[in-house]
C-alpha cells in the first residue's frame, strides 16, 4: 500500500459522511494528494478498495479534474495563471521567464525534481495579476525581478 | 422510470396522460417520455444517445421536438409527456435545430466514411444525409487524437481483445460506457478527461474484455468502436442477413448472421432484438461463436478406421460400413445391442430422428442426451425430473419482487437471465439473493450473497426452511410435518453444517414467505451434482413449505440450446408417460428393452453387453467428469460411430467419423428454456460434405430398410411431442432428506468445480479465434487470499493433483472468489480437466503446489 494507515483512516472517516459511495472520491484524493503529491493508477486502485467504488469511476473523475496532478511533480509546483486578466498583465512573459530561468518547458519538471511549471486558469486573484501559485501559496503582482527572487529563495530554502 | 420497463410491462391501472403529437392525440401511461410515446405510435425521432434499455441522459440533443408554450426546443428523451402538451416532431424549427446539432457534432468528426467500417449503417452518416448538412462554418483545425503509428484521421486503439476505438470519430453519446456499467455491471470502460480531449477508453491498466463487450460496438452510433472481427472484411451493404439463434445458451438469443452471396462464409453476428428473451443484448459467446462454423478445421469427409488409421471415404462407403457392422453385431450376438448419445444443442428434427433410429431400428432404450452429468437418475419423475419440468418465463423476472438464484453462476450459464435480473435491479429493485458454494461475480446484484460449504447444498436449502419455521413465517402445522422429514432438524445444526449465518438465512426465509411474486432459479451446481436428486428433493420441500410455486416460478434451468427440446421429445431412456404415449403412436413399435441412461450404457458397455454406440455432437472424452472411466468404457466397444464438426478425442476413438453440419448450415427448430420453440434459418451451405444429423440418421436408417425417416414424418412426430404439456405434478408430501456428508481426505483438501469460461461454452468454442482472444487456455482460478497464502502470482504454473491424475495450470486470480474453492474451465482440449474427477465423488478435491522453474 502507498497510502499510509493514517491516510486510509482519514479517507474512511470522510467516506461515511456520504449516502452515495461515489461522493467520497474527491475527498479521498485530497487526502491522497496531501500525502503523495499526485494521484495515479496505483492510487486509484487503493482508493477503490478503501471506498468500495470501481477503479474506473475513480480514474474518470481524476482525469476530469485537472487540478490533481497525475504524475509525480517537483517539490514546488509553480502554477502560473494564464487567464484573461493575468494574460493582459503579462503572464506570457512570466511563463517565458520561468522557462528560461528553470530551463524547462511548460508542463515539465526540473532534473533535480525541485520545480514543476504549469499554466492554469483563473485563480481568482485578477486584481493582483499576474500571479503564480506555489504549492498552497499565492504570489501576486509579479514581475521578472520578483520572480527571480521567488525562485532563488525557494532554491535557498533548506529541507 | 425507464422506457424499457414501461414497454415491457404495460401496467393496467396506472394513471395516463393525453397529449397532442404532430396533431394526433396520444394517451400514454404517466411518466412515459415524449420520445417513447412517439416510438409507440410509429413517429420517428432521430437519436444518438438514447437506448431502449438504458436510462436517458440527454447527451446528444438530437431528439429535439418543439413544444407549444415552451420557449426552446426540448430533448424528447428527457421530457415526460404531460396532459395537454402540444408537440411537433418535424416542424421547421425542429429541423433547423437538429441540423445545428449535427453541425455541432460534426465539428471534430472526421469525414472518413469511405474508410470507416460503420459506413452504410452509421446513424451519423444517415442523419447527416437526411438533414442535408453539407457545410461547416468551423474553419479551425479539428481536434485529433493520434496514436504513434497512425496518420490523419486514424486513431486505432485496441481497447479490448475484440474492440478497436477511434476517438476522433466518437461523438460522446456515452452509450457504450452507460451500457457497460448499467446494463452489464462491468467496469472496464470509462469516459476520461474533459473538454476537447474527452475520450472513451479502457480502464487504466486494463482492457475491455467483459463477457458482453461486443454489444458496445453494436450500439455505438458511429464508427468509434469497431469489431476486430468485422473490420475491413466487407461492406455491410454487400451482406445479407439470415435470422438465427444462439447455439450456446438455452434462452436462444435471437441473432442475425451476415453473409455475402458469393462466399460461403459468415461475416458476423448481431442481435435481433427480442424483448421477451434477450432485450437486444447478446453475450460474446453468442456473437463470436459463429466462427466455429467458419473454422478451417471442420471435418470435410467421412472417415473410417482402417488398420488402426482413420482414412477419408465417401458417404456411401461409410454408410455401407455402418450397416455391415450393425448386421455383424446383430448376427454375432443375436440381437442389436447398440446405444446412442446425442448433444442437446442439436435441433428438434435431429434429436427426434436419432431417438427414432435408436428406438425403432436398434430396438433399444439406450439413449440419452446428458453426456456430461454424473450418475444420472433413470426415473423421469425423480425429484430432479419434477423440478426440471416446471415452467419458467424470462419476462416474469421483470416483475418479480423476490429473485433467488441457487447454484448458478448466472453470467456463465445464463447470460440473458443475468442481464434481465440486472435490469430489475436497476429499475424495479426486487430483493435479490444468490446462493452458491463459492462466491461469483453474478452476485453483484444480490442484496445478500450466501456462500455455503461445498457439498452441503441440501442442507443450505433445509436451513432456509428451518429459518422460516423459527421466524414463524410458514404454516405451523406444515412446519411440524416438515421437521419430521429432515436431518438436521434445527436451524442451529443446519446453519453450522452448511456454514451460513442464521440471521441472514432468516432474512431470506422472510423474503420468500412474504414475497408476492417470486422467481427461484436453480443452476448447474445442482444439475451436475451427483446428489442432484437429494438437492432437488430439498428444493421441492422448500417449495411446498413456502407455497412458492403458487406465487411465482421455481425451476431448474435448462442449460443448452435445446435441452428443453430434448426433454420434450423424449431423448431420455424412459420418457414421462404422455411423451412415451406419443412416441408409441408415432413409431411402428416401441422397444420393450430396459431403459439405460449414459451411465447405465457405460456400465453395460463395460460388461460387454452393449457393443456399439452412436455419439452425435457430444464429446464425452472431454466433458464427462471422469476421463479415465469414459476412456476405458469407449475402448471396450466393438463399434463406435461419432458425428461431430471437428476431430475430437472422442472421434479419435471412433471406427467411423461422420462430418456434422453446424447450426448455421441448415434450418432447425430449437426449444428454449421457457419451452418456446424458435427457428434458425440456414445461412450458409454445409462445410465440405458435412450433413445435418437428421440427414445422417436418415441415410443410416434407410440403408437398414427403415422408411419413415423423411423430414415430413419426423416433423409430424416432433409436432405431436411438442404439443404435450410436460410439466410434472409437484409432490404432495414432504420428502425425506438426510444431509449427505463426504469425508475430506487429508491432503486433497481444495474443492474444485469444473466451470465454463466466461467466453467459452462446451467443446466447440475453442474453434472461434475471437473467443480465444479472450481466453485461449485453461487456468486454475483461485481467490486472492489463497494465492497469497501459497505464494502464487497470476500466471504462475501450478501442479493440481487429485487422487487419480494431475495437471499443470497457470494461476488466475479472481476478484470475486473468497474461499479455498478452485475453479477450472473445461473448454480446452489441451487441458483435460475432467481427468481430475472421479465419478463416485460428489465434490472433487485436489492439492496444489507451485511448479519450480
Ligand atoms: S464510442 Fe461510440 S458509443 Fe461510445 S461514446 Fe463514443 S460514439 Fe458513443
Ligand atoms: S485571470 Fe489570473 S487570477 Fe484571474
Ligand atoms: S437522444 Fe435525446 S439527447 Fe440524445
Amino acid at each position: 500500500m502507498i497510502l499510509t494507515e493514517d491516510s486510509i483512516a482519514k479517507i474512511k472517516a470522510k467516506a461515511v459522511r456520504y449516502p452515495r459511495k461515489k461522493s467520497a472520491i474527491l475527498p479521498a484524493w485530497t487526502v491522497a494528494y496531501r500525502q503523495i503529491g499526485h494521484v495515479d493508477e496505483a492510487i486509484y486502485k487503493e482508493i477503490s478498495k478503501v471506498i468500495g467504488v470501481p477503479m474506473v469511476e475513480i480514474a474518470e473523475a481524476a482525469t476530469f479534474y485537472t487540478m490533481f496532478p497525475k504524475k509525480p511533480r517537483g517539490k514546488y509546483l509553480l502554477q502560473v495563471c494564464n487567464n484573461i486578466s493575468c494574460a493582459l498583465r503579462g503572464s506570457d512573459s512570466m511563463i517565458t521567464h520561468l522557462e528560461n530561468k528553470l530551463d524547462i518547458k511548460l508542463g515539465e519538471t526540473t532534473d533535480d525534481n525541485q520545480f514543476s511549471l504549469i499554466a492554469v486558469e483563473c485563480l481568482g486573484a485578477c486584481a493582483t495579476a499576474p500571479m503564480v501559485q506555489v504549492n498552497m501559496e499565492y504570489h501576486e503582482n509579479l514581475d521578472a525581478t520578483k520572480l527571480d527572487k521567488l525562485i532563488d529563495d525557494l532554491k535557498a530554502k533548506k529541507d | 422510470m425507464s422506457e424499457a420497463v414501461k414497454k415491457d410491462q404495460p401496467k393496467v391501472s396506472v394513471p395516463t396522460v393525453t397529449f397532442s403529437l404532430d396533431g394526433q392525440s396520444v394517451t400514454v401511461p404517466k411518466g412515459t417520455t415524449v420520445l417513447q410515446a412517439a416510438k409507440d405510435v410509429g413517429i420517428h425521432i432521430p437519436t444518438f444517445c438514447w437506448h431502449p434499455q438504458l436510462k436517458s441522459v440527454g447527451a446528444c440533443r438530437m431528439c429535439y421536438v418543439e413544444v407549444e408554450k415552451m420557449p426552446k426546443l426540448m430533448v424528447s428523451c428527457m421530457l415526460d409527456a404531460m396532459d395537454g402538451m402540444v408537440v411537433q416532431t418535424d416542424s421547421d424549427q425542429v429541423r433547423q435545430g437538429r441540423k445545428a446539432v449535427l453541425e455541432f457534432i460534426l465539428l471534430n468528426h472526421p469525414l472518413d466514411c469511405p474508410t470507416c467500417d460503420k459506413g452504410g449503417e452509421c446513424d451519423l452518416q444517415n442523419l447527416t444525409f437526411k438533414h442535408g448538412v453539407d457545410d461547416n462554418r468551423f474553419d479551425f483545425k479539428k481536434a485529433r487524437f493520434k496514436e504513434e503509428s497512425m496518420t490523419t484521421t486514424f486513431d486505432d486503439k485496441k481497447i479490448g481483445p475484440e474492440i478497436v476505438l477511434n476517438r476522433n470519430r466518437c461523438i460522446l453519446c456515452y452509450k457504450c460506457v452507460r451500457a457497460n456499467k448499467e446494463a452489464f455491471g462491468e467496469y472496464d470502460l470509462g469516459a476520461f478527461e474533459r473538454g476537447n480531449i474527452t475520450q472513451i477508453d479502457a480502464v487504466p491498466g486494463g482492457e475491455v474484455c467483459n463477457p458482453f463487450s461486443g454489444n458496445l460496438v453494436e450500439i455505438c452510433p458511429v464508427g468509434a468502436l469497431t469489431n476486430s472481427d468485422w473490420r475491413y472484411k466487407i461492406r455491410v451493404w454487400l451482406t445479407k442477413t439470415t435470422p438465427s439463434l444462439c447455439n450456446f445458451n438455452s434462452s436462444g438469443s435471437n441473432i442475425d448472421f451476415y453473409k455475402e452471396d458469393h462466399q460461403n462464409k459468415i461475416f458476423r453476428v448481431t442481435s435481433r432484438t427480442n424483448d421477451s428473451i434477450d432485450d437486444g443484448w447478446i453475450s460474446d459467446i453468442t456473437r463470436y461463436g459463429y466462427q466455429v462454423i467458419n473454422s478451417a478445421d471442420r471435418l470435410q469427409k467421412p472417415l473410417i478406421k482402417k488398420d488402426g488409421k482413420q482414412v477419408e471415404v465417401s458417404w456411401d462407403e461409410a454408410i455401407n460400413f455402418i450397416a455391415k457392422k450393425y448386421n455383424d453385431i446383430k448376427e454375432s450376438v443375436g440381437r442389436v445391442c447398440i446405444g446412442g448419445l446425442i448433444s442437446p444443442s442439436l435441433d428438434n428434427r435431429s434429436l427426434y430422428s436419432f431417438s427414432k433410429m435408436i428406438r425403432t431400428v436398434c430396438k433399444s432404450n439406450n439413449i440419452d442426451f446428458r453426456g456430461d452429468y454424473r450418475m444420472l437418475p433413470n426415473n423421469p419423475d425423480s425429484p430432479f425430473g419434477v423440478l426440471r419440468s416446471q415452467p419458467f418465463s424470462i419476462a416474469e423476472i421483470d416483475d418479480s419482487d423476490v429473485i433467488v438464484s441457487f447454484g448458478s453462476d448466472l453470467i456463465h450459464e445464463h447470460p440473458n437471465e443475468y442481464l434481465r435480473i440486472r435490469k430489475a435491479f436497476n429499475y424495479t429493485q426486487p430483493k435479490i439473493y444468490s446462493m452458491m458454494p463459492y462466491s461469483v461475480k453474478s452476485a453483484d446484484v444480490a442484496n445478500i450473497e450466501y456462500v455455503y460449504t461445498p457439498g452441503t447444498d441440501e442442507t443450505a436449502i433445509n436451513a432456509i426452511c428451518l429459518a422460516g419455521i423459527e421466524e414463524n413465517v410458514v404454516d405451523a402445522s406444515m412446519a411440524t410435518e416438515y421437521i419430521k422429514h429432515v436431518v438436521p432438524s434445527t436451524l442451529k445444526d443446519a446453519s453450522a453444517l452448511c456454514g451460513l449465518d442464521e440471521a441472514e438465512l432468516k432474512i431470506l426465509a422472510r423474503s420468500i414467505a412474504e414475497g408476492k411474486k417470486i422467481t427461484f432459479l436453480v443452476g448447474e451446481i445442482v444439475t451436475r451434482s451427483k446428489a442432484r436428486d437429494i438437492i432437488t428433493a430439498a428444493l421441492l420441500n422448500m417449495n411446498k413449505l413456502f407455497g412458492l410455486s403458487s406465487k411465482g416460478q421455481i425451476s431448474i434451468l435448462a442449460r443448452y440450446a435445446n435441452s428443453k427440446g430434448a426433454e420434450k421429445l423424449g431423448i431420455l431412456p424412459d420418457p414421462i408417460a404422455p411423451i412415451k404415449e406419443a412416441l408409441k403412436n408415432d413409431f411402428e413399435e416401441y422397444p420393450e428393452s430396459e431403459p439405460r441412461n449414459t451411465d447405465g450404457m457405460m456400465a453395460h458397455i463395460r460388461k460387454e453387453e452393449i457393443k456399439g454406440l452412436f455419439i452425435v455432437g457430444s464429446n464425452p472424452m472431454m466433458l464427462y467428469p471422469d476421463k479415465e472411466f469414459i476412456k476405458e468404457s469407449l475402448d471396450k466397444l466393438d463399434f463406435l460411430v461419432v458425428c461431430d464438426l471437428f476431430e475430437t478425442e472422442t472421434t479419435e476413438a471412433a471406427d467411423v467419423v461422420l462430418p456434422l453440419a453446424g447450426w448455421a448450415e441448415y434450418d432447425g427448430d430449437y426449444v428454449n428454456l421457457e419451452g418456446v420453440c424458435q427457428s434458425a434459418k440456414q445461412a450458409v451451405k454445409p462445410a465440405g460434405e458435412s450433413k445435418a444429423a437428421y440427414e445422417i440418421v436418415r441415410l443410416i436408417a434407410e440403408k437398414l430398410e427403415h422408411k419413415t425417416f423423411d423430414v415430413e414424418s419426423i416433423d409430424k412426430g416432433v409436432e405431436a411431442c411438442l404439443a404435450i404439456d410436460t410439466t410434472i405434478k409437484l409432490p404432495n408430501e414432504f420428502l425425506d432428506i438426510k444431509a449427505e456428508s463426504e469425508d475430506v481426505t487429508g491432503e486433497f483438501s481444495h474443492p474444485i468445480f469444473i466451470i465454463d469460461d466466461a467466453h467459452h461454452c462446451g467443446h466447440l468454442t475453442e474453434k472461434a479465434p475471437s473467443l480465444n482472444n479472450f481466453t485461449a487456455e485453461a487456468y486454475l482460478m483461485m481467490s486472492e487470499e489463497l494465492a497469497a497464502k501459497n505464494n502464487m502470482q497470476e500466471n504462475d504454473p501450478v501442479r493440481v493433483e487429485s487422487e487419480v491424475s494431475k495437471l499443470i495450470l497457470p494461476v488466475k486470480i479472481s476478484e470475486s472468489l473468497d474461499s479455498d474453492v478452485l475453479l477450472i474451465p473445461r473448454n480446452f482440449q489441451s487441458s483435460p480437466v475432467t481427468s481430475l474427477c472421479m465419478r463416485k465423488r460428489r465434490i472433487d478435491r485436489v492439492k496444489i503446489s507451485k511448479v519450480d522453474e
